[in-house]
């Protein structure tokens, strides 16, 4: 373990799936050779198939403290960068004869696929967006499955990064991996996956992912600080919790979990008996767990709606935009950068 | 193994696997082993591979050459698949290697124990031409020195590869080197990778125990 965590809550209930941070992360991070399809930073429809498809069911990870077989995920079920024919439609001369496809072999899966699918039958159908990066694991599985030591965990801060001078692409952590986060570069033939934008955050600045997300979603900071979000949210108000957590590798991304509007009966009235969202769904997302944050979120909301404060909802809400930030809110445009 | 000595044999002639000097090469047939489960240094990888066949190539025809500059080793074995490239996630490229002591005594199983390093003249099919020169200090501690020393070339023909690893005798590095001249005896293994069976690391066939290496001097060998 490391010395300290950085550690990041996602609030599923303000996620507008404006893919925002996904672009933030693609135009900082992913942009060279052997990148294109990549998207360390992702935000899928749930319930879906995700990013890379079927990623849930894909093994890898720890079961009782022991590995995991995983499954390699192939190119094609992360989506390749395709190409489209700019070039014909904008500028081809052939007006409303053409239209904007894919060039080559027609795609059946890319980041996003399904988006906007959800689960449920009208008038009682759901979804909700499930944002995702590597989760800087306590006990990663990528880290754990490399025989060469191609992958740290920081002490100072518990980043995990490849050295891509240690890598030879044997990819075992891609199988490892049971959230799929790592993607393969095909030029450089090395493995690479978020950085937690390390860079930035050693001069005190937040992830790109999270300075961008207009929704006030993403909760940055270091684990233990008691005055920043994380701690408050994870620790202090329990209302945060990782994704599949019996994947056994102990996220450092934690998640506020959905809390849809209400069910109609058959005779179109709300019914508030059941949950729209089926709580089997939210339980094999987030583990039981996730049925006690639910209820101490909903018992907060009463007592706002009774005139009552609510710490945990005043986080949450994010009235000042650098509360969100645990001490990372410096501003990047303050810091003269270098490519090293 | 004898690495037999062709006066003025130009190294191109070394390097192409399919060259003429190589018929005057005695060739040796190698067995090889999957490497053991137990062996392979992650929790992760013992687990993956736990009922799968490591080790897909079972023997290899191995050979020497040197004209008193270049010392050069020709590994050929009969291989279904040209895996040269990593266009999926899930392909992997064939791979061989030649391993020598750099300090007597070195073990063979474990590449090298510390203070103990063993040199790795390594060649991948993605990468062809370039070589790499690996040195080794024990399991999970490899680590190329450069891409430069170390030349090879492979040619897959019916079913079969045939690759040239060679390097310098003479070389200049602060590294830790192994030391070769002709006339010389010393002890080699070899490593094949099979890509389409998902081979790389740790995860191959090899020699199981040193073999000897006996260096000709560089005197007679006729002309090449
Ligand atoms: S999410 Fe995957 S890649 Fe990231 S630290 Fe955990 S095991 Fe490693
Ligand atoms: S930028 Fe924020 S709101 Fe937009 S998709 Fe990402 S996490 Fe959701």
């Amino acid at each position: 373990m490391s010395k300290r965590q950085v550690a990041m809550v996602f609030d599923l209930n303000k996620c507008l799936g404006c893919q925002t941070c996904t672009i933030a992360c693609k135009r900082l991070w992913t942009r060279e050779e052997g990148m294109d399809y990549m998207w360390w930073a992702t935000v899928n429809t749930m319930p879906g198939r995700g990013t890379p498809r079927d990623w849930e069911t894909s093994g890898g990870g720890f079961k009782d403290g022991a590995a995991q077989p995983g499954r390699m995920p192939s190119r094609k079920d992360f989506g390749e960068a395709w190409k489209f024919n700019h070039e014909e439609v904008f500028f081809g001369g052939k007006g409303q004869s053409t239209h904007l496809h894919v060039e080559g072999d027609q795609p059946d899966w890319g980041p996003n696929w399904d988006e906007d699918q959800g689960g449920g039958e009208y008038p009682n159908s759901y979804y909700f967006y499930l944002p995702r990066i590597c989760n800087h694991c306590t006990h990663p599985a990528c880290l754990e499955a490399c025989p060469r030591k191609a992958i740290v965990k920081r002490e100072e801060d518990g980043i995990v990064l490849i050295d891509e001078d240690r890598c030879r692409g044997y990819r075992f952590c891609m199988e490892a991996c049971p959230y799929k986060k790592i993607y393969f570069n095909h030029v450089k033939k090395v493995s690479q996956k978020c950085i937690f934008c390390f860079p930035r955050v050693e001069q005190g600045v937040a992830p790109a992912c999270a300075r961008m997300c207009p929704g006030r979603v993403r909760f940055v900071g270091y684990k233990d600080d008691q005055n920043g979000p994380i701690w408050k949210l994870v620790e202090k108000w329990k209302v945060a919790i990782p994704l599949h957590p019996e994947f056994g590798t102990e996220p450092n991304v934690f998640y506020v979990p959905p809390i849809a509007p209400p069910r109609y009966d058959e005779n179109g009235n709300i019914d508030e008996s059941k949950p729209r969202i089926p709580d089997e769904y939210l339980v094999s997302l987030f583990g039981p767990k996730v049925l006690d944050v639910l209820a101490i979120l909903k018992a907060e909301m009463a007592k706002t709606r009774a005139g009552e404060k609510s710490e945990v909802l005043d986080v949450l809400i994010a009235y000042q935009w650098k509360s969100m930030f645990g001490g990372f809110d410096r501003d990047p445009a303050t810091i003269e950068w270098t490519k090293g | 193994m004898r690495v037999n000595f062709v006066r003025g044999a130009p190294v191109e002639w070394l390097l192409d696997p399919e060259a003429e000097p190589w018929s005057r090469a005695q060739a040796e047939k190698v067995e090889l082993y999957g490497t053991p489960i137990g062996m392979q240094p992650t929790e992760i990888i013992r687990t993956a591979w736990a009922n799968r066949k490591i080790g897909a190539v079972g023997e290899v025809r191995v050979s020497a050459l040197h004209n008193g500059e270049v010392i050069a080793f020709r590994l050929d074995w009969p291989d279904a698949t040209e895996n040269r490239d990593l266009d999926d996630t899930s392909a992997f490229p064939d791979g061989a290697a030649i391993m020598l002591p750099v300090v007597a005594g070195a073990p063979l199983a474990t590449m090298g124990a510390e203070g103990k390093p063993v040199s790795i003249w390594y060649w991948r099919a993605d990468a062809d031409t370039q070589g790499r020169n690996v040195l080794s200090e024990g399991i999970g501690t490899s680590r190329t020195l450069d891409t430069k020393l170390v030349s090879s070339h492979g040619v897959w023909r019916n079913g079969r590869w045939n690759v040239v690893i060679a390097r310098p005798f003479k070389i200049q590095s602060s590294d830790p080197q192994v030391a070769l001249e002709p006339g010389q005896t010393t002890e080699f293994g070899v490593a094949v990778w099979e890509g389409s069976n998902s081979e790389r690391g740790g995860v191959k066939a090899f020699s199981g125990a040193w073999r000897p290496l006996e260096i000709a001097p560089s005197t007679g060998g006729g002309k090449a």
